[in-house]
């Protein structure tokens, strides 16, 4: 009896060492089925909470009368567009304010400031000046984005040992280069951390500001379905949500921020 | 008094990654008087820090036994304190606590307690730290607190595993030094592993040399105290003794 | 050293001083419609009107209670929680991706489902924040458990230390950097679930506030709430959870950033 389980175990082991990702699937495997047997015992009724299947058919349904990949097509089109000029401002911005003490006391405090009154907070009056539509969610999610890359920009400048900057100016390099072969590079594990953050908030607030004002996107299929009271579509859309993110922050943003933070050693872990 | 013996002793654990059983220690016995100070040297993996781990209790063994005055070990307890290479201490308390934990754990009262730890301070020449962290402090001062700290909860045994592996050169002979000095003073009974045969010499009543989980051979040190590197380093007893044991684990 | 700190109280408060400044002027002066955005005037006279007739306090009473309820009630089951699985090595490497799944959906992707489980009002909102602090703060904890090297919670075990003096002074203590960046992290998004959540599902507090004040083009108002909500959050985060994430961390040299 035991060598059986023991050698299940050494399976399993060994199999989760070659395929990383099915340590990180198998959890969700008695989630799932938990899920999936109080739903079938009825113990909540299924209009509030129905099962695995229900949403899977919901799934099926949504993606082929086209409305899921629309939806989840404007969700990161909204989020991209947003990234990239909140990395297209930030970026500046930060090693402005990392460089420069005058800069420093002059915009940090408001930095400060308005990152508290947080993005959401934003929406009433963006409405008002920009309506309902694409202009208000992209600049909600800049908003979102930016601070978080500012803020750790100038962290990773300022980091940056004195020593180093020496090092560059006695080789010879000149106070512009200085800006490419030493600053942005120093700065960079930071700002992909900045980044990675930055997008966090940029994924809830998107969300948010498509429940609130938005006319598509996964938040307005959750919002609408809310409405029409599907909980079915509530829960397709949250596990989007999740999966979506959770692809998009450990396959492509943890290991950028792996790739310079720990491979240069700046990042200690 | 309290005596250790370990009686036949073997560890055996199942290997996921290879899906078979590997055997780290086998059929290891040995007997360590009150106030002995026993090295068990060895290369790395060969289950010297496995032994270690079974007598303090943090692994279980899978065959033999383990005698501490006569009761077996069943997990890591106050009669027998421990000394980690990576020094283990609390990062979130001061110096003063690290060493007062023992006896605060005993239930020892708060002036009390801290009357004996400063005592034992006192014995490694660490008053002056008694209010820092111990990220405050260097790493041979660290190891220095680990010590304190496990001798202050007045263990049966001490066990030390390659306690000084992760400080400098120098330092590091300092340590050996102090530690000679403060086990002619407290007399404790002690395990020392190491995988450095010069230090297992120096610091020795008795040399046990392992390999594969195997002892090899005992080798008793009767070398004159106090013991310094000043004194032993042209010492042609010493410079023997190190030579046979080095020969003994290379050998192997 | 008391100097120091007045001076550079004065230059963070400077940069405000010439924001207040240029709206005050720049405003009239470009004849801005006061529909589009208000006078810094017309804000004041909002606030003090608020304050006089108890609106003001009493949203931002509700919004407040509606956070300290959620969070309070997080960290009672999320910490507790967190270290039971995180003493495990194999339990908390198994639960990880469960926990960085749900503490994705923190907060805002439940407010549709919780309107519907709880209706409009004071529950949906309150297990919003609930949700939004207890995953981050479960994941930061067991985090914060399986950090805690080996070799220290064999040295308490070894120094006599009992299941409950390891849970007081090795577990707890160990897992508290981790902590308090969770409630810290936690904290930040159940701040914008609850503007979020007010905004939709409730009648009383500052996203409602806002949410309302819209309809009417009561754009003082809104600029008003906003700045409250700012001055609220910066209060909380560089008074109170800033400050205690720095004494445990660089105290005791335990460096880790998140």
């Amino acid at each position: 009896m035991k060598p059986v389980i023991l050698n299940i175990w050494s399976f399993l082991v060994r199999l989760t060492a070659r395929f990383p990702s099915i340590g990180s699937i198998a959890p969700f495997i008695p989630i799932v089925a938990a899920w999936w047997i109080v739903t079938e015992l009825q113990i909540f009724p299924r209009v509030f909470l129905p099962g695995p299947g229900d949403v899977v058919r919901s799934f099926g349904l949504l993606v082929y009368t086209g409305v899921l990949p629309e939806y989840l097509q404007d969700s990161m089109v909204r989020l991209a567009v947003g990234a990239f000029w909140g990395i297209a401002l930030g970026i500046p911005l930060g090693i402005l304010v990392g460089l420069s003490q005058r800069a420093h006391t002059a915009l940090w405090p408001l930095l400060l400031f308005f990152q508290a009154i947080g993005d959401i907070a934003w929406l009433p009056i963006l409405v008002i000046w920009f309506g309902y539509g694409l202009v208000t969610m992209t600049v909600v999610i800049v908003y979102t984005v930016i601070f978080p890359v500012v803020l750790n920009t100038v962290l990773g400048v300022r980091s940056i040992p004195i020593t180093m900057e020496r090092a560059a100016r006695s080789l010879g390099c000149s106070r512009t280069r200085m800006l490419w072969e030493v600053v942005l590079p120093g700065a960079l594990p930071n700002i992909v951390t900045g980044l990675r953050n930055g997008l966090g908030y940029g994924w809830r607030a998107l969300i948010a500001t498509e429940i609130i004002v938005g006319t598509s996107g996964i938040g307005f299929l959750m919002f609408d379905a809310r409405r029409a009271g599907s909980v079915v579509e509530i829960l397709l859309g949250m596990i989007i949500l999740g999966i979506l993110w959770y692809i998009v922050d450990s396959w492509i943003l943890a290991p950028i921020e792996r790739a310079t933070g720990q491979r240069w050693g700046l990042v200690t872990r | 008094m309290k005596n250790l013996t370990i009686r036949n002793l073997s560890k055996t654990y199942f290997d996921p990654y290879a899906g078979t059983n590997v055997t780290a220690v086998h059929d290891v016995s040995l007997n360590v008087e009150q106030g002995e100070f026993v090295c068990i040297v060895g290369p790395s993996g060969c289950g010297k820090t496995t032994i270690l781990n079974m007598i303090a209790g943090f692994l279980p063994h899978t065959g033999g036994d383990i005698l501490v005055g006569g009761r077996p070990v069943n997990g890591p307890g106050p009669d027998r304190g421990v000394v980690f290479q990576s020094f283990a201490l609390f990062p979130w308390k001061t110096v003063l606590e690290n060493v007062a934990f023992g006896p605060k754990m005993r239930g020892v009262g708060k002036a009390e307690r801290e009357k004996i730890a400063h005592e034992y301070l006192a014995l490694a020449k660490l008053t002056e730290a008694a209010g820092r962290y111990p990220a405050e402090l260097s790493g041979g001062m660290q190891q220095r607190v680990g010590v304190v700290r496990a001798l202050a909860n007045e263990p049966d045994v001490l066990l030390m595993d390659e306690p000084f592996a992760s400080v400098d050169a120098q330092t590091r002979m300092t340590l050996q030094e102090e530690l000679t000095r403060i086990w002619q003073e407290k007399r404790p009974t002690v395990i020392f592993i190491t995988h450095d045969v010069a230090e297992a010499v120096f610091l020795a009543n008795r040399v046990v040399a392992l390999s594969k989980g195997r002892v090899l051979e005992e080798i008793d040190v009767d070398l004159p105290r106090p013991r310094s590197w000043d004194a032993l380093n042209d010492d042609p007893q010493f410079k023997e003794l190190t030579g046979r044991v080095l020969q003994l684990v290379r050998s192997a | 050293m008391m100097q120091h700190r007045l001076s550079s109280a004065l230059w963070f408060c400077a940069p405000f001083v010439v924001l207040l400044v240029l709206w005050t002027v720049l405003i009239p002066y470009f004849n801005v419609n006061p529909r589009l955005f208000p006078h810094l005037g017309s804000v004041i006279q909002a606030g003090l009107e608020g304050i006089k007739d108890g609106t003001l306090i009493q949203h931002i009473g509700a919004s407040l209670m509606r956070v300290a309820v959620g969070t309070v009630l997080a960290l009672l089951v999320a910490i507790p929680l967190g270290i039971a699985m995180g003493v495990s090595p194999v339990v908390s490497s198994f639960l990880t991706p469960l926990f960085r799944f749900f503490s994705v959906l923190a907060g805002i992707a439940w407010i549709p489902i919780a309107t519907l489980w709880f209706g409009y009002g004071f529950g949906a909102i309150t297990f919003v924040i609930f949700n939004a602090v207890f995953f981050i703060v479960t994941y930061n904890t067991l985090l914060g458990v399986s950090t805690i090297p080996l070799p220290v919670r064999n040295a308490a075990a070894s120094l006599g230390a009992g299941k409950w003096a390891m849970l007081t002074e090795v577990l707890l203590p160990g897992a508290l950097p981790n902590i308090v960046t969770g409630i810290r992290t936690g904290l930040g998004f159940a701040w914008r679930g609850l503007i979020a959540a007010e905004m939709i599902a409730t009648n009383v507090g500052l996203g409602y506030m806002l949410f309302v004040a819209r309809d009417f083009y009561k754009t003082e108002v809104i600029v008003l709430g906003m700045i409250v909500i700012g001055v609220l959050w910066l209060l909380l985060d560089r008074l109170l959870l800033a400050p205690l994430e720095r004494a445990t961390i660089e105290r005791w040299g335990m460096v880790q950033r998140s």
